[in-house]
């Protein structure tokens, strides 16, 4: 068995010794599919976060019919706490408004001069618990609201949440459906060079069939050696990814830097580091495994 | 009685182009036999061998090999029926980028053999064939006969109890023929079963060997062994 392991290794690293050039191809397409492959998950990664920040703050706004009497409210209010999936709900009245629209406009706010505050409309503002902080489970609870007849409007910014879920599914989407193109390049790329590899080494191999060495002594090697080449390709397409990432912030500006301080731009998470790195091992081995199916047969 | 290493029955092989290369070949060879195998290029004979040592497969019929159905369903183990025999071809197959003992010790380390022990069995066996003294040696440095005689040297390291020996005389001249005859008359009279496949009939009449002949494919006709000069191998052996 040692004496397998020290031939394998040996073997391995003499077939990607003798054979730079292809290597260096092959790992580089490797590192390059990767890197196509891994920028989409991370843009894919921190939109999903963001949109996970974004719905952590989600909230409703129903706004109440002109002319509902206060002593409506109270009973509305508790009502309103019992529908399934709200969590927290505050009452807004118009006074309140008026001095939020004031806070909000500032220096500016000598353009409310006029208005009065009976003229805004009261209103709940709605949390929801957890679970129903997303853009599919939120339409539930807008259902239930606008079976309440003293609600006038409802508001939850439906448009900005729904458009922005699809541009996360349909960025998912192509990632997975360019993912899985250069997923078959990175097979038949990794397969044809080590036939080229296998090629180099016809006559020994074509004598060890004659002696009956074992399929092992013949195959794991290159097996071993499309894991290797996947392995490298991989790891390297993250290590580009992450100076790239680190690169970006150092040339996003300060202003635009502070904005973002709420929404922080992540690298990927170890778990998918190590899932990129064993998927580019396992297409390697793969594309070693195509070859070796086509030109290692005993014969 | 010796048993037969090498049972044949009704075997044909036609490619797909139609060219039928075997027809309808039924043959024993015994253990302890040297059998030659005899007939003008393109006869089969190749063919023949080839289908002994698995690498190719017969349309039709069956062929049993030191014991194994080789043509039954699901044989996947050829490397299993390789150490069983030393085949030396006419190109010899040597590494060129290695030199005499390393093309030898190389049958024994990709068979699971310590390079250590490799070496000295390579060179044990470069001495029965008369190459102990080009060990070092690159291969491309030696002569045709020399080289036939380390490829020689490489199918019988592993001790097989077969040799399938297609046209190993081939590019030889008349003395390297006779010396090569005399590395496979030794191991023969060793016990070692040889099928010696050659289109010299000149070789044949020289030896007094059983003659399979064959042409177009088919066995023509053959000489039978003389029993009583085929070395007895014993069990184990």
């Amino acid at each position: 068995m040692t004496f397998f392991l020290q031939y394998v290794i040996k073997r391995t690293f003499q077939n990607m010794t003798g054979n730079l050039f292809p290597n260096f191809i092959t790992i580089s397409i490797i590192v390059i599919s990767m890197l196509i492959f891994s920028t989409f998950t991370l843009i894919a990664f921190n939109l999903t976060n963001f949109l996970k920040i974004w719905e952590d703050k989600i909230e409703i706004i129903a706004y109440l019919r002109q002319g509902t009497p206060s002593s409506e409210v109270g009973p509305l209010l508790n009502k309103t706490r019992l529908l399934d999936g709200v969590e927290v709900v505050r009452y807004v009245s118009p006074d309140d408004a008026m001095g939020f629209m004031e806070m909000k406009l500032g220096r500016q706010k000598n353009l409310l001069e006029g208005i009065q505050p009976a003229f805004l409309p009261p209103s709940f503002e709605i949390q929801l618990k957890k679970d129903f902080r997303n853009s599919t489970r939120i339409k539930e609870v807008v259902t239930q609201l606008k079976e309440v007849p003293q609600f006038e409007e409802i508001q939850y910014g439906q448009e900005w949440v729904e458009t922005f879920s699809v541009l996360v599914h349909a960025l998912r989407l192509t990632q997975w459906i360019l993912g899985g193109l250069l997923l078959i390049g990175i097979v038949f790329i990794t397969s044809n060079t080590l036939q080229l590899t296998i090629s180099s080494r016809r006559e020994e191999i074509e004598v060890m069939h004659w002696v009956g060495a074992r399929p092992g002594f013949i195959r794991v090697p290159v097996y071993l050696e499309g894991l290797l080449q996947g392995f490298l390709g991989g790891g390297l397409a993250i290590l580009l990814l992450f100076l790239l990432h680190q690169g970006l912030f150092l040339y996003i500006p300060p202003s635009m830097q502070a904005r973002m301080a709420k929404i922080p731009v992540l690298f990927l998470p170890p778990e998918t580091i190590a899932w990129i790195l064993l998927g580019g091992t396992v297409l390697g081995f793969f594309g070693s495994f195509v070859a070796s199916m086509r030109v290692l047969k005993y014969k | 009685m010796n048993e037969a290493v090498i049972e044949m029955d009704h075997v044909s092989k036609t490619y797909p182009s139609q060219i039928s290369a075997l027809s309808d070949i039924t043959l024993e060879i015994l253990s302890g036999e040297f059998t030659f195998i005899a007939g003008p290029s393109g006869s089969g004979k190749s063919t023949l061998l080839r289908v002994l040592c698995c690498a190719e497969t017969p349309t039709s019929g069956e062929v049993v090999v030191c014991g194994m159905h080789i043509t039954g369903p699901g044989f996947k183990k050829i490397y299993q029926l390789r150490r069983t025999m030393g085949i030396v071809s006419q190109d010899f197959k040597l590494l060129r980028d290695r030199t005499v003992n390393e093309n030898v010790a190389f049958a024994l380390e990709v068979t699971g053999h310590t390079r250590k022990e490799a070496k000295r069995k390579a060179s044990d066996m470069l001495s029965r064939v008369g190459l102990e003294e080009r060990e070092g040696d690159p291969i491309l440095a030696l002569s045709a006969g020399e080289q036939q005689r380390v490829a020689i040297a490489r199918a019988l390291v592993n001790a097989p109890p077969l040799i399938l020996a297609d046209e190993p005389t081939g590019n030889l001249d008349a003395k390297m023929t006779l010396d090569i005859m005399g590395a496979f008359t030794d191991l023969h009279q060793k016990g070692t079963t040889i099928v010696f496949a050659t289109q010299f009939t000149g070789l044949v009449k020289r030896y007094s060997y059983r003659v399979i002949r064959i042409l177009g494919g088919q066995i023509v006709n053959g000489r039978k062994t003389d029993i009583s000069k085929v070395p007895e191998v014993k069990a184990g052996e």
